[in-house]
């Protein structure tokens, strides 16, 4: 599926913005991600053209980075922490209640398409608030089973009905790229 | 002691004192002393990365250790490379490579010349502590038509991502993935392209990239080595010749910094089945239509019966493959014996040869500041290998300039005027394109402008040398008025006899058309070759003659360097060459007496004394000038 | 000792991440102030107030600075917001609370060292920061603090605002500049280092989020003011990060020097449940762990080294009496694999052999001389890898093994966890 103009002309201005173009590989890897909900061979061939770049140097960088997705998965993307300062504070047990609740398994996605999960140990940043889990890259601390379930219930609703913006977020005049990622239709 | 101020630092490894150049490695440091220090990411021509860990040493006032692929000397330096905290991190170190590499060490090609297999017997742990299944990954994957990747093997060196990076700049190898995930792979898995790929399977220290040509085909204990040349193109670039039971394996590169700089194209490497002996083979005369099986005694009588009964109107082609030695008995066998110009080792129109072409020797291109490849890819095509001198010059600041061969106006105006010393290089079918343009270039810089006409075949520059040109003599002589025909014209001039000499099918005698009917007309055609061809059909006499890979003498590379090939492969059977031209020369009247190729080349030597270069496998200077 | 906050002071403001709001509690004073002085004697400032790098390594910054190349230009300043030290919350804290601030620091820094554009570097799991600093750098060009010709001075600067996407090794210097430069993200060899050779072969500074926050206020009080906080080698504050075991976790800015008791039993609230406190981590997942006799320590970066670990990015990680100190380390290493980058080969291979072995740990399968072959393949990582980031993966397991042998061993005797076994709610 080639890229929409848009994200193929926003590819084009990235080369421009920096001092060496090749640092927009990483940039224009999240403006298709953003697009398409994840990221193809055709793709990074169409970024490396725009970019005047060999193809292989954007699959090296974007194989590298672990936020960047190969396949497509559901409308919203779930990730709970289960490093050690999470799992002090019984971060285990809100992933095995959460894996229960949406009724699949570590990576899976709920038969409606609505969620995609998975636990990962690579820390979130919000120890502090432990446990916790991203949804749609927007923090949720301090995770009880009932506020799982209330996040679950929200992110099941349709399509239209996105994660609340945090107060940062909402106060943003303009914004390129709004949550949520992975909708493949809103291209 | 006076402190003086030098560019030399000295520094001590284990207790020997050693002086080297500022800015050497300590790992060559070592070596320069005889001590070694085991590596598998280090490699002479790339950038070090210190990857491995593997040549972790202790240095004085450092506290860790330090990768000696990396670390550059220093003065008063205090190196160990042999204590026992680096004896113990070497066997640390192997223990962590052979944690996710396959134990099949006795299916895999690169068996018994494998730097990790050799490095684990000689500082390896004893044995594994490792007992979790390994990680597993693709094997035998297909990178091309010519390499095979075996994911499980590779070691992440980096070697062959960084030849595509840094020595070809193809940047068709990539690592993707990371940590323990990591693997080596082409873009999208799709078919590697590059011309190059055979060089990755001997930079690697594992046998993650293997030919598929050489797939189970040896082990390297069993595989007779022969230096030679390679006979792709007009290079010269030096192989190995790696046989087994007297076939040929594959061809290796063999470093000449000068002309390879240790690569090989793929044209080049793989092009060795091309040179395969199909079996014993007698010489043949045609009698009544048919080719009969004779003695080479009952056949060089009668080629030379022949021959005299064609008076002096006969031709001679010699391959642009064949050798000195040979192109110097083939030519006075016909100026002398047969008393005919008509000699050729061309197959089209060229411009005349003059020692000129040869003003810019290969390594010089990394020393000019402006470069034009008239004629863009299709010079490169020509000679694949020049493109890596010409990236690595590239690397190092030189300007190159790849323009159509009609486009010199182009690169004319893009030369600043102030540029120092400028290099053309050009395919010889271009040769005009290239004098014009350095004609003009020479009026407007002020530095030097000297070119490089790329020949074809490997000795295509030995046969201008040697006169096998129906206009010039050797050594470029004038013919005062007697010349004799190019090939192009023999179908039109009288001639009644055609001898050609090839032994390489590379480069060999290929009819045109007109030539075939030509030919087919002809009372006598000698062929005088190593592989059958189309031209068996037409020929009188068929000569069984040695491959480029069977026989030793000397060629000439486009930048006029002569280097020896040796016999790589024995036909015992089949009588050498220049022995048979010598024989056909002797029924003709001559005394030739030679018992030896060197005999030969002490003569050419004496006839064209700047060829003495062959002592030292230099490049041939005719005047001051080259 | 008294409790000062300098960079958080003012965040309990309503709106403070608005420009003019940050403006009213004296922001972009410093910046306005730095122009005024010649870029040497801003060096000079910073050098003297004592600043030490917070990233991890405590390097002074002044000094940082002054390594850059005379006459190299351009330059860059890369601020590193790619904050993924587990433990670690606070670069998310600062630019949450006051990204402005953040910002007012990347700028005095660039006209401290000559530089004309400067990047954030933030990891691409902060999306609402970066949306945060995205907005702020906006409201900040239009009010002429970034552009052209600041306020007539004759400095142009431009910053850039750069999302990462998902790995911790990023956080390393070198390896930032290399993901900032389009690549994966491997560290480099040094040296070069980044101030001769760095951001597209050209003097770099990479400076850490905690440690920009501190200069609009170097610069408004003076270095001698600066040095006056903290301890003699280590000045200033702190945001540590607290969390685990813990009455009240998050964000306390103390002063350097702080007991750590003060900071866990007083900002924390104690550990939590009435339970006892069996360990703490002053320095985040890398960090070797520390007992209760360590608490009197002070939170200080020459402190805690010489106590046997190291304040790192500084987040203290609290765990009771009920915690697998083998679960921990497990979780820990398994960090370490997963982030490898694979550049080398102890850190790629080892933090793969350790988290099989921890593995087999956890799931009752280990046998008696996997403890020491744990301590061994330490050895053959640490001060061997490329970068810290290997070396680092073996020292909270290896400083574990040395404290709790015994934790380990019953793991292996019992074929499991002890911990586990014990009702539901000990664990929770």
């Amino acid at each position: 599926m080639p890229l929409a103009k848009s994200t193929a002309d926003h590819i084009k201005d990235l080369a421009q913005r920096y001092p060496s173009k090749q640092s927009a590989i990483i940039p224009a890897l999240w403006a298709v991600q953003h697009e398409q909900g994840y990221v193809t061979p055709e793709a990074m061939a169409e970024i490396a053209e725009h970019l005047g770049l060999p193809a292989s140097l954007i699959e090296a960088t974007a194989s590298f980075y672990s936020m960047f997705l190969t396949k497509p998965e559901g409308r919203h993307e779930v990730v709970i922490c289960v490093n050690a300062p999470c799992m002090l504070r019984g971060a285990d047990e809100m992933t095995a209640y959460l894996g229960r609740a949406l009724g699949v398994r570590d990576g899976g996605t709920t038969a409606d398409g609505a969620i995609t999960w998975h636990s990962t140990i690579e820390c979130l940043g919000a120890c502090g608030g432990a446990p916790m889990m991203q949804v749609d890259h927007q923090f949720e601390e301090n995770l009880t089973e009932e506020r799982i379930d209330a996040i679950i219930e929200r992110l099941r609703q349709p399509v239209a009905v996105a994660a609340p913006a945090p107060a940062a977020a909402s106060e943003r005049p303009k914004r390129k790229a709004p949550a949520p990622r992975r909708t493949r239709s809103e291209s | 002691m006076a402190a003086v101020q030098t560019d030399q630092v000295t520094l001590t490894i284990n207790g020997q004192s050693v002086t080297v150049p500022k800015g050497t490695l300590i790992l060559d440091a070592a070596k320069k002393i005889g001590i070694d220090i085991p590596i598998f990411c280090s490699h002479p021509k790339m950038a070090p990365v210190a990857v491995c860990r593997m040549c972790l040493v202790e240095v004085e006032k450092l506290p860790k250790l330090q990768p000696a692929c990396a670390v550059y000397v220093a003065d008063g330096m205090v190196v160990k490379t042999t204590t026992e905290q680096v004896g113990k991190y070497q066997k640390d170190v192997l223990g962590f490579l052979l944690i996710n590499h396959p134990l099949d060490c006795p299916i895999c090609d690169k068996g018994g010349e494998c730097p990790l297999q050799d490095q684990t017997y000689q500082y390896g742990p004893g044995a594994s502590r490792f007992d979790f299944p390994k990680a597993h990954f693709d094997k035998s994957v297909p990178l091309s038509d010519k390499i095979l990747l075996d994911r499980e093997r590779c070691i992440l060196c980096w070697r062959c991502t960084r030849f595509s990076e840094e020595i070809s700049g193809e940047r068709e190898l990539a690592l993707i993935q990371r940590g323990t995930n990591t693997i080596i792979g082409t873009f999208n898995d799709e078919p590697a392209q590059s011309n190059y790929q055979g060089n990755w399977t001997e930079i690697c220290p594992v046998g993650a990239l293997t030919s598929r040509q050489y797939r189970f085909i040896s082990r390297p204990w069993d595989l007779d080595r022969t230096a030679s040349i390679c006979p792709a193109c007009s290079m010269g670039c030096n192989i190995q010749i790696d046989a087994r039971s007297n076939r040929i394996g594959r061809f290796q590169s063999r470093e000449n910094v000068a002309v390879d700089d240790s690569w090989l194209c793929d044209r080049g490497r793989f092009s060795f089945p091309n040179f395969q002996r199909q079996g014993q083979e007698r010489p043949r005369v045609r009698r009544n239509g048919s080719l009969e099986e004779v003695s080479y005694e009952e056949a060089i009588a009668f080629t030379a019966d022949a021959l005299k009964h064609a008076g002096g109107q006969v031709a001679g082609w010699a391959s642009p493959a064949d050798t000195n030695e040979e192109l110097f008995l083939f030519s006075r066998l016909f100026r002398e014996v047969l008393k005919s110009a008509h000699l050729d080792h061309r197959s089209g129109v060229v411009a005349d040869a003059e020692p000129d072409d040869i003003a810019l020797p290969i390594a010089d291109i990394e020393r000019c500041d402006q470069v034009v490849v008239l004629g863009g890819q299709g010079v490169i095509d020509a000679a694949p290998v020049l493109h890596l001198r010409l990236f690595k010059s590239e690397r190092k600041g030189v300007k190159i300039l790849k323009v159509g061969v009609t486009e010199g106006k182009r690169a004319l105006d893009a030369i600043p005027a102030e540029a120092q010393a400028i290099g053309i290089l050009a395919t010889e079918a271009d040769k005009q394109a290239a004098v014009d343009l350095q004609a003009k270039l020479a009026k407007k810089v002020k530095g030097s402008v000297r070119r490089l006409i790329v020949t074809t075949g490997p000795n295509g520059r030995g046969a201008k040398d040697l006169g096998i040109l129906p206009h010039q003599g050797p050594g470029y002589a004038s013919l005062n008025g007697r010349a004799g025909r190019g090939r192009l014209q023999w179908p039109g001039a009288g001639v009644k006899g055609l001898y050609v000499h090839e032994s390489s099918p590379l480069h060999g005698f290929v009819p045109s058309d007109a030539e075939s009917m030509w030919l087919s007309t002809l009372p006598l055609v000698v062929f005088h070759r190593f592989k059958a061809s189309p031209l068996d059909e037409v020929a009188h006499v068929i000569l069984p003659g040695h491959a480029f890979t069977e026989k030793y003498g000397t060629v000439t590379n486009m930048e006029g360097r002569v280097q020896r090939i040796r016999r790589g492969i024995d036909a015992e059977w089949v009588r050498e060459d220049w022995r048979v031209l010598q024989q056909v020369a002797n029924a003709l009247g001559a005394s030739w007496a030679y018992e030896s190729v060197e005999e030969i080349t002490g003569d050419l030597v004496r006839e064209l004394p700047p060829y003495a270069a062959v002592n030292q496998e230099a490049r041939v200077l005719w005047s001051e000038s080259t | 000792m008294a409790i000062k906050p300098l960079v958080t002071k003012d965040f309990a403001t309503e709106n403070l991440v608005q420009l003019k709001v940050y403006e009213r509690t004296g922001g972009y004073t410093g910046y306005k102030k730095a122009l005024e002085m010649q870029p040497d004697a801003l060096v000079e400032e910073v050098k003297k107030s004592g600043l030490r790098g917070r990233g991890g390594a405590g390097f002074p910054t002044g000094n940082k600075w002054s390594f850059l190349p005379k006459g190299v230009y351009p330059r860059y300043l890369v601020c590193n917001a790619d904050e993924s030290e587990p433990g670690t919350f606070k670069d998310r804290y600062l630019i949450e609370k006051s990204p402005h601030q953040v910002l007012e620091g990347i700028l005095i820094a660039s006209y401290a060292i000559g530089c004309n554009l400067a990047f954030i570097y933030i990891r691409g799991e902060y999306l609402p920061q970066h949306d945060a600093l995205e907005t702020a750098i906006a409201e900040a060009r239009e009010a002429g603090y970034i552009g052209k010709n600041v306020f007539g001075k004759g400095y142009d600067i431009d910053v850039i605002l750069h999302r990462g996407a998902g790995a911790y090794i990023c956080g390393e210097e070198t390896a930032l500049l290399t993901s900032l430069e389009g690549y994966r993200g491997e560290p480099r060899l040094k040296p070069p280092f980044p101030a001769i050779k760095g951001l597209y072969g050209k003097p770099t500074v990479v400076n850490n989020v905690e440690t920009v926050v501190n200069l609009p206020h170097i610069v408004n009080n003076g270095a001698d003011w600066f040095k006056s906080i903290g301890t003699p080698t280590g000045a200033g504050t702190r945001v540590w990060c607290m969390s685990g075991h813990v009455n009240r976790p998050g964000n306390y800015e103390v002063e350097n020097g702080t007991p750590i008791r003060e900071l866990i039993e007083e900002h924390g609230g104690g550990v939590w449940k009435n339970r006892k406190l069996k360990a703490f981590q002053p320095g985040g997942a890398s960090m070797m762990v520390l007992l209760p006799e360590h608490l009197d320590v002070g939170l200080d970066f020459d402190a805690i080294a010489k106590a046997g670990s190291l304040a790192g990015a500084g987040a203290m990680v609290v765990m009771d009496e009920t915690t697998c100190m083998v679960d921990a380390a497990r979780r820990y290493v398994k960090f370490f694999h997963h982030e490898s980058c694979g550049k080398c080969t102890p850190c790629r291979e080892g933090t793969f052999w350790m988290a099989n072995i921890f593995d087999a740990m956890e799931a009752g399968e280990a046998k008696p001389a996997d403890i020491d072959l744990l301590l061994e393949i330490g050895y053959g990582i640490d001060g061997r890898s490329f970068c810290p980031l290997g070396d680092a993966s073996t020292w909270f397991p290896r400083s574990v093994i040395k404290f709790f042998r015994d934790e380990f061993q019953q793991h292996i005797a019992e074929k499991g966890c002890p911990f586990k076994k014990q009702p539901q709610e000990a664990v929770a």
